[in-house]
């Protein structure tokens, strides 16, 4: 069975700064793979380049076994890969529901009138049934990260690519959270999750993926990661958890 | 949390919008029925009037929605006005038909003109639009067929082929002026309650969130380009159908198509409907004001628009909007909840309160 995402060998500088590095992987179809790795690892560069917002400066990106290294990253969108950004980027003077609306009509490929249904539920699912008619610019933080997912939801991708998302929550809040990732994975779509929540991290994901200086530090059974002595060194601290 | 699928519904309109559209109708009736009453002279100040709102609604549309910050909007509407002089003169076109068709003249050139300039980003861009206009000025001062530099008039039996009389000329180019202003305001609504208004407020918004959500950044802004260049044209026509005459100079003038609209669209509001409206407004108040002032006139406009930009970027139509909380153009999309199903009240003052 070909990946639905593959990374070969792929690179990305930033000036003198090695973002990502020789950096390959795989991600099978209608899994969900977790990524940790300390702050500047080039976690989310490596979204960036899966997405299209990054053009790499070498190596070869896969979806669904089709080389996608030049495609644009509304085509990709369009091809089902879903994004949420670490830092959000809302439709500040759209409302929540029209954020919506522009994933699923463009995303989706549909009427406006045939996303409707599709973003109304969404809401629901999410939270932020109550805020639909809030303008996006007047969220608050943990609004807008799920402003971000939900987003991407209504595009209706195969695969999602989660940036951070639990930073901040309650304990509560993140429960919540956990329960909607799950969800979203049982109904098919395949997840990648970058967090440093690990124990959020750790209660959806079956496969763990460690960056470190733009390469790939250690990968397999989340659990057995963690407890590695290469993780638990650059981890000192946050492995606690 | 949902009682089966009929628990919401999509609405569009607004109260300020409901009442808003009936001053408006009220207002369009009297302005058409003006030459039957009104004097000349105000019939020229409102085609002048109409045309600078098309104009700065078509700036708007492209610098305030598709990110297209253009100082070279000045070569379509010399394009549309030189086209009007051809197909008049030279293909004896009824000059009011002509201006439509100037329209689609100038979106023609719109297609090789982006090509160059969409390769330009930023300021490069808007440097680039107005290098490109620079360079329809001089390219058309060296055709003598069209006057060459000193430029051409309209000859006087074209000018008796657009009505019989001079009362029903004017009338004619009055209610054309009126229509443009007017079908200008309507295509940049229906644009914006479109699908498409979907994709250009995101671009507007933010366009790496609107490619990764599968916007075609690139697309909707030449498509946009061409719409604004198709409509610049025709106000072009329309302008130098008033004017009688056209030269290089007049038609590719940057002051008077270019920075006037800017002033405009920065003081009435950027990215708004109601903005460019409030904004020719402002504008010809300022100018009946400054009329004795000479040249004084210009620094005051760019020193209002200069304190603007920096106290109050929304303009004065974001100003009115924040303060009392209207939008009479009702381009956003709200979910309003179905009485029945508890917290969601159906009323309007609730729901204009909500959105906000
Ligand atoms: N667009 C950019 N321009 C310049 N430097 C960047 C850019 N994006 C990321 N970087 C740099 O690349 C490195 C990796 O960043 P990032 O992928 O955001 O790390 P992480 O998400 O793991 O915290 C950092 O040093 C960051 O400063
Ligand atoms: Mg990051």
């Amino acid at each position: 069975m070909t990946a639905l995402i593959a990374l070969e060998g792929v690179s990305k500088s930033f000036g003198s700064v090695r973002a990502t590095d020789q950096f390959s992987m795989e991600l099978e179809d209608g899994e969900a793979l977790g990524v940790i790795g300390p702050n500047g690892a080039g976690k989310s560069t490596m979204f960036n380049i899966i997405t299209g917002a990054v053009r790499p400066n070498a190596g070869r990106v896969l979806f669904a076994g089709r080389d996608i290294t030049r495609a644009p990253a509304h085509e990709r969108c369009r091809m089902g890969i879903g994004r949420s950004y670490q830092i959000p980027h809302p439709f500040a003077n759209m409302t929540v529901f029209e954020n919506l609306l522009v994933g699923a009509a463009f995303g989706g490929n549909r009427s406006e009138a045939a996303c409707y249904e599709d973003c109304h539920e969404i809401l629901g699912r999410t939270g932020l049934l109550e805020k639909a008619n809030a303008l996006a610019g007047a969220l608050t933080l943990l609004e807008r990260k799920r402003l971000e997912m939900a987003r991407a939801l209504a595009t209706r991708p195969r695969v999602l690519l989660l940036d951070e998302i639990a930073g901040g929550l309650t304990e509560h809040e993140c429960v919540a959270l956990v329960e909607t990732i799950k969800t979203i994975h049982r109904t098919g779509v395949s997840i990648v999750w970058i967090e440093h929540v690990v124990h959020a991290l750790l209660s959806v994901v079956s496969r763990l993926i460690v960056i470190n200086f733009g390469q790939k530090l250690a990968e397999g059974d989340p659990h057995q990661v963690m407890a590695s002595a290469e993780v638990q060194e650059v981890y000192m601290g946050i492995s606690a958890e | 949390m949902s009682e089966g699928a009929a628990t919401y519904r999509v609405a569009r309109g607004t109260r300020a919008s409901r009442y808003g559209a009936l001053v408006a109708i009220a207002g369009l009736a009297v302005l058409i029925s003006l030459p039957f009453w009104g004097g000349r002279a105000d019939m020229r100040t409102i085609v002048e009037i109409a045309y600078y709102l098309a104009l700065a609604q078509l700036w708007n549309l492209l610098a305030g929605y598709a990110g297209l910050v253009s100082v070279g909007q000045q070569a379509f509407l010399g394009l549309g006005g030189y086209a009007l002089f051809v197909f008049a003169m030279n293909a004896g076109v009824h000059p009011i038909a002509a201006i439509p068709l100037a329209g689609i003249a100038a979106a023609l050139f719109a297609v090789p003109t982006a090509f160059i300039v969409f390769r330009l980003r930023g300021a490069y861009f808007a440097i680039g639009t107005w290098v490109v206009a620079e360079v329809y000025m001089l390219s058309f001062a060296q055709v003598s067929a069209l006057g060459g530099g000193s430029g051409m008039s309209l000859p006087a039996a074209v000018v008796k082929g657009i009505a019989a009389g001079r009362m029903w000329r004017e009338t004619a180019i009055y209610w054309t002026g009126i229509a443009i202003a007017v079908g200008a305001i309507a295509l940049v609504y229906l644009l914006l309650r479109s699908r498409h208004g979907l994709a250009l407020t995101a671009i507007r918004d933010s366009e790496e969130a609107s490619s990764s959500l599968g916007v075609d950044n690139f697309r909707t802004k030449i498509w946009v380009y061409i719409v604004a260049a198709f409509g610049t044209g025709m106000v072009g026509a329309l302008v130098f159908l008033t004017k009688l005459r056209i030269s290089p100079e007049a038609g590719f003038n940057v002051v008077d198509w270019t920075a006037n609209v800017i002033f405009i669209v920065v003081i009435g509001g950027i990215g708004t409907i109601e903005g460019p409206i409030v904004g020719v407004i402002v504008f010809f108040v300022l100018r009946e004001l400054l009329a004795d002032f000479g040249s004084w006139y210009l620094i005051v406009l760019g020193g209002i628009a200069v304190l603007m930009m920096l106290r109050a970027p929304q303009g004065v139509w974001g100003l009115i909007a924040e303060r009392f909380d209207i939008r009479f153009f009702p381009v956003q999309r709200r979910l309003v909840f179905d009485p029945a199903s508890f917290r969601f009240v159906a009323d309007d003052r609730e729901e204009d309160k909500r959105d906000r």
